[in-house]
Parts: C-alpha cells; sequence; structure tokens
C-alpha cells in the first residue's frame, strides 16, 4: 500500500503546484496576489467540462485529451482580458486597489460562471475512464492520475526551461527581481506584465481542466484550490518556483501519509504546516 | 479646518440618532444596526488601512473572536452572560489574538502582510470550523438576549430588545469609539502613523519606531474590530466560522472603501451604505456577487476615495467657487 | 390530485356557533418566498432540484385555483452568501416583504440561524431539507416541546438515516465484523457518523469499527481517503457524503478497484446512481432519506396517485426523475397547504398565522411518499426506504433492487417527542 500512499501525496502535489505556479509568476513578475486564481480555475473546469462533453464519442480519443488544453486558452484569454481592463488601470496606484479590485473580478467571475454555465454539474469523466488501470505490486491505480503527474512535469519543465533559458524568461525573472532596474534597462514592463499575467491564468485554467475528468466542475470548484495555493506559496515562498515545487511535494506528501495513519488530523494539518513555517521561517522555505 | 463646526454637526447627527427608533420601522432598525456594528469594525479597520498604510483581508479573526467570546460564554458561562460582562470580555480576546497575530504579520509589509493576515484568518477559521463539539463548527452558535446591569429582558422578543435598550448601548458605544478614533487619529501617535504610511523609511530616519506602532495600530484595529463583533453579534443571533473566513474580511475591506479610506467619517458611511447594498442584492437577484463585484470594480475605477471622498471633493469644489467669490 | 378551489361560499358548512364574524379570503396572491441553495456546490444537488419542484407545484396549484382561491406568487431566493446574510433576508422576507410563509434552507447552519427569527419576527418558517437533528432537540431529555411556536421541519432529521441504515445491516449482513466511516469534516457529517456509530453499537456490539475519515467539504481528491479504507479492510463502509463529492468519490474509487472488495452504506445516497449513470457499482447500500425514490409506490391510493403525477410532471419540465430534495419541496409547500385549508376550516376565512400554524402541529397530509405527519414538537417523522443498487435493462443506472427492499417505519427510526435521538437510542434493549 505505500507506493500507493506515495502516488496519492504526487497526485495531490501535482494539481497543487500547477495551480500555486500561476500564482507565484504573477506574484513574482507583477506584486499581484491574484485572488481571483480561482475563478481562472474554475473557468478552465468549466470549459474543459463542457468541450468534452459536447465531443465525447465523435472524435478520436487523442483529440479528447488535446480538448483539456482548451481549459489552459480560455483561462489565459479571460487573464488577458483581466489584465487589460482592470490591472493595468491600477498601476499607477497602490496596492489596496489592486487586491480589492481581483477580489471584485473573483465575484464577478463566479457569478459570469453561472450565467454562462448555470448551477448544474458538469462531468467529464471520459479521459479517466478511457484511460484505464494499471496494476502496481497488487494495487489498482488508474492511469489517468499518472498522466497528470506527467502532464505537470511537463508544466514545470516547460517554465524552468522558459525563465532559466529564454529571453523572454530572463526578462520576466528581472523584473521580478527587482522592477525599477529593469525598467531603467528599457524593458517592456507593460508587455512583458500582460503576459506573465496571462500565463499565470492559463496555468490555473489547465490545473482546473485537468481536474473534471475526476470530480464534475460545479460552481465554486475553484475556492478551495486558491486556498491550498496560498498555503504552498505561503510555505514555499513568495515567487520562488523551486519552493512551490519543494511546497507541494511537502504538503501533498503529509496530506497522503496523515489521512492513512491519522485521519483526523486531515483539514487542520495544512495550516499547521504553514504556520510552523509562518513562526520559523516567515518568508517561507525559499523566500527572499 | 475650523473644529466648531465639525462638533457641532456631530453631536446634531447624535442627537437626531437618538431618534432614529421612532422613525425607522423595526426591520429597517435592525439593518441600521447591523450598519452601526459594521461602522464600529471600519472605523478600526480603517486605522490600519487609511492611516498606517497596510491592507489586511484577513480582520474578519478579530471579528469572529468578538462574536464567539460572546456566543461561547453564552454556552458554557451562562452566569457570567451578561453584557458588562461580555464586551469587557470581547475586547479582552481581541487583544490576545490581535497581539499574537499581529506580532507575526507586521514584521513584514505590503503583498506579505496581506497574505500572512489572510493566511492567520484561515488558520482561525479552520479551527472554529473544525473543534465541532467546542465551537458548534460549521452549525454555530447561538447568541441568546443578554442581561444588562442585572435587568433580565426575559420574555421579551429580540426585536424588541433591538428596538428598545440595546440600541442606545450600541449607540452610545459607538459614539465613544468615535471619539477614541478621532482621538487617535488627532494624537502625536496618529501623527506618526500617518508618516510611516507616507514614507516608512524617513519615518524611521526621524525615530519613530516603525515596527512596534505598526503593531499597536494592528492590536487597536483589532479590538476595535472585536467589538463590532460582539455586538453585532447580539443584532444576527447566531455566529458561525464564515466570520473569520477571508471572504468576509473582504467585505470589511469594501465598506472601507466604498466609504473611503482617506477620511474618518469614510468607513462609516460605506458600512451603512454596504449592508443595504447587499442585502437589496441578495434580495432582487439571483446575481448578487456579480452586482457587488460589478460595483466594487466601478468603484475602484471611478470614486477611489469612496463615497465620502468623493462627497469631500464635492463640497471643495463648491467651497472653492463660492469663496472665489461669483458675483450674486 | 392536487388541491380543488374552495371558495367562501362552500365552507359555509363549518359555521362558528354564536356571532361569528366570517373572515373574507383576499382576493390577492400569497407570497411564499422559496431559499434554496441557487449558486455554490449544493445548488446542482439539492438546491435547484427544490427550487424547480417549489416552482412546478406553485404552478399546478395556480392552475386549480390556487390555495382557497388564492394564487401563489413564489419568490425563489438564494441561500448562499453566509448564515448572516440569510438572517438578514430572513427578516427582510418577514417583516417587509411580508410573506405568508417562508420555506426553505437546506444547509443545517442556515436552519439554526433562521429558525428562532419565526417567534422574534412573528412569522411562519417551514425548513425543508436540513438535516441537523439538533434543530428541534433540547440540552438533555426530556424537553420541552415545541422549541418553536411558529418555526416548523416539513421533513425527518438525519437520524432516520443512519438508524435505518443500521438496522438494515443487521438484517442483511449480520455476519459482518469490521466497517468504517468517511463523512465530511462539518456537522453534517459528525452528526451522521454520531447516530451510525451509536446505532451499531447497540444492535450489532460485536462489530468493529477500523477507521472513521474526515474529508473537507468540497473536496475533489479522494485518493488518499480510498487508499486508506482499501488498506483497512473494513465490510461496509458508511458515509453521508453528498453532491460533487459523492460522485467524485464513487468515479475516483471505480478507478482504484475499491467497490470489489467493500460496500458503501449511504445515508443520503438516493441521486447519486441517477447522477453517475451505468457505472455507478451494484450491492451499494443506499438510503432514500425517507420514503423519496421515484419507483416507490406509497400504500395509500391517495399518496400513490400523487407519486405517478409528481414523477411523470417531474419529468416532463426537467427531463429527470424527482430526488429527494424534490420531495421534500412538496413536502414544504404541501405542508402549508393542507394546514391553511385545515385551519380555514376552523376560522372560518383565511386563517392567521398562529391558526395556521395550530393547524400545522399534528398534521397529517398525502404526499408522493406516503402520508407525512408533523408531530406537536413540529418536527415531521417519515418511514425510511432502504435497498441495494442493481443494475436493470431498463433504466440507465441502476435502481434499488426491489427484492432487497425495506421500509422502516417512522416509529422505528424517529425518536419520540421530547427524547434526544441519542439517548433514545442507548435506551434500546
Amino acid at each position: 500500500m505505500w507506493v500507493i500512499y506515495t502516488l496519492n501525496g504526487l497526485y495531490f502535489a501535482a494539481l497543487l503546484f500547477l495551480t500555486s505556479l500561476g500564482l507565484n509568476i504573477i506574484l513574482g513578475v507583477m506584486g499581484i496576489l491574484n485572488l481571483a486564481h480561482g475563478s481562472l480555475y474554475a473557468i478552465g473546469a468549466f470549459i474543459a467540462a463542457w468541450t468534452i462533453i459536447q465531443i465525447v464519442g465523435k472524435v478520436p480519443v487523442f483529440i479528447l485529451f488535446v480538448s483539456l488544453l482548451s481549459g489552459l486558452v480560455l483561462a489565459g484569454i479571460v487573464g488577458f482580458l483581466m489584465e487589460k481592463s482592470l490591472i493595468r488601470a491600477m498601476y499607477k496606484r497602490t496596492l489596496e486597489y489592486q487586491l480589492l479590485l481581483t477580489f471584485g473580478a473573483l465575484l464577478l467571475l463566479e457569478d459570469v460562471i453561472k450565467m454562462i454555465w448555470g448551477g448544474q454539474a458538469y462531468y467529464a469523466s471520459a479521459p479517466f475512464e478511457l484511460l484505464g488501470k494499471v496494476d502496481i505490486l497488487g494495487h489498482v491505480y488508474p492511469i489517468y492520475f499518472l498522466f497528470v503527474m506527467f502532464i505537470t512535469f511537463l508544466a514545470g519543465l516547460f517554465i524552468w526551461f522558459f525563465m532559466g533559458r529564454t529571453k523572454l524568461g530572463i526578462m520576466l525573472r528581472a523584473i521580478s527581481l527587482d522592477r525599477e532596474m529593469a525598467t531603467g534597462l528599457g524593458l517592456d514592463i507593460g508587455r512583458l506584465s500582460t503576459f506573465a499575467f496571462v500565463l499565470g491564468s492559463g496555468l490555473a485554467g489547465l490545473a482546473g481542466a485537468l481536474v473534471v475528468p475526476t470530480t464534475p466542475a460545479l460552481l465554486g470548484i475553484g475556492m478551495e484550490p486558491l486556498i491550498l495555493a496560498f498555503i504552498v506559496v505561503v510555505v514555499g515562498g513568495l515567487g520562488s518556483l523551486k519552493g512551490a515545487l519543494v511546497g507541494a511535494l511537502l504538503v501533498g506528501f503529509t496530506r497522503s501519509f496523515g489521512i492513512a495513519i491519522i485521519p483526523e488530523i486531515e483539514l487542520p494539518l495544512l495550516f499547521m504546516i504553514a504556520g510552523i513555517i509562518l513562526v520559523v521561517k516567515p518568508q517561507g522555505l525559499f523566500g527572499r | 479646518m475650523v473644529k466648531n463646526p465639525r462638533w457641532v454637526a456631530y453631536v446634531l447627527i447624535f442627537i437626531i440618532l437618538l431618534f432614529i427608533p421612532r422613525l425607522l420601522s423595526i426591520h429597517d432598525l435592525m439593518l441600521f444596526e447591523y450598519g452601526l456594528t459594521f461602522a464600529i469594525v471600519g472605523l478600526g479597520f480603517n486605522l490600519l488601512l487609511g492611516y498606517t498604510g497596510l491592507l489586511s483581508f484577513g480582520h474578519g479573526a478579530y471579528f469572529a473572536v468578538g462574536a464567539y467570546t460572546v456566543g461561547m460564554i453564552a454556552k458554557y458561562f451562562p452566569g457570567a452572560y451578561s453584557l458588562e460582562i461580555l464586551i469587557p470580555a470581547a475586547l479582552l480576546f481581541s487583544l490576545i489574538i490581535s497581539i499574537i497575530f499581529g506580532f507575526v504579520c507586521v514584521r513584514h509589509t505590503k503583498i506579505f502582510f496581506s497574505i500572512l493576515a489572510l493566511s492567520l484568518s484561515m488558520l482561525l477559521y479552520a479551527l472554529l470550523f473544525k473543534l465541532y463539539h467546542l465551537t458548534g463548527g460549521s452549525d454555530g452558535l447561538r447568541v441568546p438576549l443578554p442581561t444588562l446591569l442585572g435587568i433580565s429582558f426575559k420574555g421579551i422578543r429580540r426585536p424588541e430588545f433591538l428596538s428598545g435598550t440595546y440600541y442606545y448601548f450600541l449607540l452610545v458605544l459607538f459614539a465613544i469609539s468615535c471619539v477614541i478614533m478621532r482621538g487617535i487619529v488627532s494624537s502625536p501617535f496618529g501623527k506618526a502613523l500617518q508618516a510611516i504610511r507616507d514614507n516608512e523609511v524617513r519615518a524611521e530616519l526621524i525615530g519613530i519606531r516603525v515596527r512596534r506602532y505598526r503593531l499597536y495600530a494592528f492590536i487597536i484595529s483589532g479590538m476595535f474590530v472585536g467589538l463590532g463583533g460582539a455586538l453585532w453579534s447580539f443584532v444576527n443571533g447566531h455566529v458561525t466560522a464564515d466570520l473569520s473566513h477571508w471572504v468576509f474580511s473582504g467585505e470589511i475591506v469594501y465598506m472601507t472603501l466604498l466609504g473611503g479610506f482617506g477620511i474618518l467619517e469614510g468607513p462609516i458611511i460605506g458600512a451603512i451604505l454596504f449592508t443595504y447594498l447587499k442585502l437589496y442584492a441578495m434580495g432582487n437577484t439571483q446575481y448578487w456577487m456579480f452586482v457587488i463585484g460589478a460595483t466594487l470594480i466601478v468603484l475602484v475605477l471611478l470614486l477611489p476615495n469612496g463615497v465620502a471622498g468623493a462627497i469631500a471633493s464635492l463640497l471643495a469644489k463648491i467651497k472653492r467657487k463660492t469663496v472665489k467669490g461669483t458675483p450674486c | 390530485m392536487g388541491a380543488t378551489a374552495v371558495s367562501v361560499g362552500a365552507l359555509g358548512g363549518g359555521t362558528k356557533a354564536i356571532g361569528q364574524a366570517k373572515r373574507p379570503i383576499p382576493t390577492t396572491p400569497i407570497k411564499i418566498a422559496a431559499v434554496s441553495f441557487l449558486t455554490g456546490a449544493a445548488a446542482a444537488p439539492f438546491g435547484i432540484p427544490g427550487d424547480n419542484t417549489y416552482k412546478m407545484c406553485a404552478d399546478v396549484i395556480n392552475k386549480e385555483g390556487g390555495i382557497l382561491g388564492r394564487k401563489i406568487e413564489l419568490l425563489s431566493k438564494d441561500e448562499n452568501g453566509g448564515v448572516d446574510a440569510q438572517v438578514k433576508l430572513a427578516r427582510k422576507l418577514i417583516l417587509e416583504d411580508k410573506v405568508d410563509v417562508d420555506l426553505g434552507y437546506i444547509s443545517s447552519a442556515s436552519c439554526l440561524a433562521v429558525l428562532p427569527l419565526a417567534d422574534e419576527s412573528g412569522g411562519l418558517i417551514v425548513a425543508y431539507d436540513c438535516g441537523t437533528h439538533e434543530l428541534m432537540e433540547g440540552k438533555k431529555s426530556p424537553y420541552e416541546v415545541p422549541n418553536f411556536k411558529l418555526g416548523f421541519r416539513s421533513s425527518a432529521h438525519l437520524g432516520i438515516d443512519n438508524i435505518g441504515l443500521a438496522l438494515f445491516i443487521k438484517k442483511y449482513y449480520p455476519n459482518i465484523k469490521k466497517i468504517a466511516g468517511i463523512n465530511q469534516d462539518y456537522a453534517w457529517g459528525r452528526d451522521s457518523w454520531l447516530i451510525f456509530e451509536t446505532a451499531m453499537k447497540k444492535l450489532m456490539p460485536q462489530v468493529q469499527v477500523v477507521k472513521t475519515l474526515w474529508p473537507p467539504l468540497g473536496n475533489t481528491d479522494f485518493t488518499a481517503h480510498i487508499s486508506a479504507l482499501i488498506g483497512a479492510e473494513p465490510d461496509i463502509v458508511h458515509s453521508s457524503l453528498w453532491g460533487g463529492d459523492a460522485v467524485t468519490f464513487t468515479k475516483q474509487a471505480l478507478g482504484m478497484d475499491y467497490f470489489k472488495k467493500i460496500k458503501m452504506a449511504y445515508s443520503r445516497g438516493e441521486p447519486y446512481p441517477q447522477e453517475v449513470g451505468k457505472d455507478y457499482p451494484e450491492e451499494q447500500i443506499i438510503c432514500c432519506a425517507g420514503t423519496h425514490y421515484f419507483l416507490f409506490t406509497p400504500p395509500d391510493k391517495t399518496s400513490a396517485g400523487l407519486q405517478k403525477w409528481f414523477v411523470g410532471e417531474y419529468q416532463k419540465r426537467y427531463g429527470k426523475y424527482p430526488t429527494y430534495p424534490c420531495y421534500h419541496a412538496y413536502q414544504a409547500l404541501y405542508a402549508y397547504k393542507n394546514a391553511v385549508e385545515k385551519a380555514a376550516k376552523t376560522a372560518g376565512g383565511w386563517p392567521t398565522i398562529e391558526e395556521i400554524a395550530k393547524a400545522m402541529t399534528g398534521l397529517t397530509f398525502p404526499s408522493p411518499s406516503g402520508n407525512i405527519t408533523i408531530r406537536e414538537d413540529h418536527n415531521a417523522i417519515e418511514d425510511v426506504l432502504i435497498g441495494i443498487s442493481k443494475l436493470t435493462p431498463k433504466y440507465p443506472f441502476p435502481i434499488l433492487d426491489p427484492k432487497r427492499m425495506e421500509i422502516f417505519p417512522a416509529a422505528q427510526v424517529n425518536a419520540p417527542v421530547g427524547m434526544r435521538t441519542v439517548d433514545w437510542i442507548n435506551s434500546w434493549k
């Protein structure tokens, strides 16, 4: 069973990592805490579920999986619109206004999702069922979870490569390290910030999309991931991608083994971890 | 600014407020009382936001502390369930919790401060929710009518209690809160806070102990919010863990902004407006979150100084016009 | 079937002996508020079906002439937004909008906060779906009834589900050795498990509890829980999971071959076979929160006719079979209607709120699930139906195997008036 517990921990960590990655990129590059991050996750979930329901049975299986990317795309678009209309207007202003705007956006988007998709549940389990199960040391494990871990791994790899090796990525990192200096060096903060916001939003949407084959898209689906992403950011350190990874793994494994050994501790466990980190190392494990 | 007219205006308003129970229906009066309790909350919250420049999305925690103090005493110490004990108890516990949380938070600023404040309030939320046998968990706790200085209100219903003795009790506490807050804000301490808000480095250089003063502001704001929470609990009759959830804290921020955080009176107006806004949105449409969210966005973009701020600018404009001496 | 229009003239038979002033029946519509979750996670499984049913029934009643000739004006409201918002909303509905009755409330927190407002504000409130047994129970047995003069609950509380499950398991699975529980970590989950565990200890003391899990509400990843349960090897696992959580759990568990070794006993599981579809596993123990099941035919003829109409009408309008929240909504609205009609006979006209409340106390009325009684403690009691899921060719999802269905009568699963449920169970021999 211990192998399965480990895999469970990895799966949870993968989703956490993906969600908090987006939050962290936006936080790092723009210094904005996007409270509507969960809404972008939800948008990704709904569009992916809806798309799969429309096309299931009518297209080859491969396309079904590709359609999960619709979550990434739509969330990215919404992120783009958000950045251009709201965030942009607030650059000159202070932090309070930016947070309030994203809070307002959260309320707005929750109802927009309801207006478009209504109050019913959207089930899109075809990808989950199609991939089947695999036998690991006598225990059954769904292949779809391995698929999610794989996609997250790819995403993480991509971001790491992008941030470290490409010109665009390095520019983004420059802005996150020292905004003023970056402006002084002639970087187009505006365009780059938009790009970061879109990237972060897209990642949230992708996480939402990956989840819907295993759980229905419902109103309010984005609220818990937002809080969890938060905890990972606090534990791992603001703006740190390594921190997001380590934080996600720490939370994922503690949860998985915690449930198996001491079930009562489940809910407060995550907050306890965050609490300990806050007291011992307030800027997070890899924070500045 | 000439002080006298302001004080005259305040006294006049206070006198008018004394007559409110005769003017409003019971329902409107109860709504107004919600607004008053949140006005106290807003006053306290604004000390931290408007005057010290720190934005906390976690002040629901202190509201919850105040409200749950009342609820827990009702459940476990019914013998001590009277206002003269409840209010100081609520203040005491808000003090304790704001010292603890504040100590962790004020070591940081801006985004990190906001994140920490939010996380700590969610920690309290998780505890209130989880410790179900102690706190009622998701069901919450009932808040019966308290006694006041030996006077018991057994036999009368809550609306009568709220439109009678309690209203005056609340009004007096509200007036005292306003006076205290005005005092704090005009004092050297208050000035120092504004200096910290405007330029932290310079404040440090002229000898203001930035971190310590921030902590004081945090604690004072926590106590005001806790007081508001306790007073609110009698109006609502029930307390639940969502009071510590960050979305509720967001409403506190919203109210303060709605009224305007540049002025002392701003949050008071914001609190009363928001109470009506949310209720009427919920009563009239199923997309009330859209309405609240959209108004927030419009507010931030068009009226960043809030309603009070807008009125203040308007008055200033009119003043300028009359001073310039338009003929006639 | 449904209501028949009764005009003042036809009431003429029930006259009062001395100097009665016949109260005229107003011609204005009756304002009925229906509060359910229209947003949030509880919307899809409960709030929207409940709201749909209110709309459907109001429509049908109006087509048949209304209640005593007065049409119903239904005000659908959202139960979301936090408990304080619900308190304000309920006060507004009663004091300002002056609704004739406020039906609603799915969440136990809403019920606990709102029901006291009935007496406080002088309005009639009927809770329709919340499960907490604490709503009407006092702190000790025996306790005084009723808890609220003008507050009622038109459905039975979670006691019937969990006691019923224990009785069912004892009858059909007397040889099991180990049980476990997976319930959401909030009052609903805790209360459900408490009642079930207490009943099991009494009925099958030899059975051992090997694991209790407490996922948070809205959890989307049950893999760790599923593995933990598989590892503990229970025979039957109790669960009060609902909505998206119940469906997610089922789907993820299917993926991990959980059901090959373990059976679930769902305390309010009736909607989920229809939700999940043909993949829903067989041999699961499912309780219907009462006798609310679209294939159940109540023994008395009036109710049987209502059931036939109800299932057909709901399907026609909404494309699905009605689930238990729909039946609960029916009960709330018709409790009011029947109480008004009963009170009108003695009042000789349109009854006051106090008279309606008096008529509702001790009221028995027919419904698609059978006769429902609201006792003197203002709580409804119901029989409970429990069955085992089985796939049949006729329906695209498992139904309850008619050969292994049990109905436990109300007296066996509802605590007597004035006695706390837990105390009552502990007093069984």
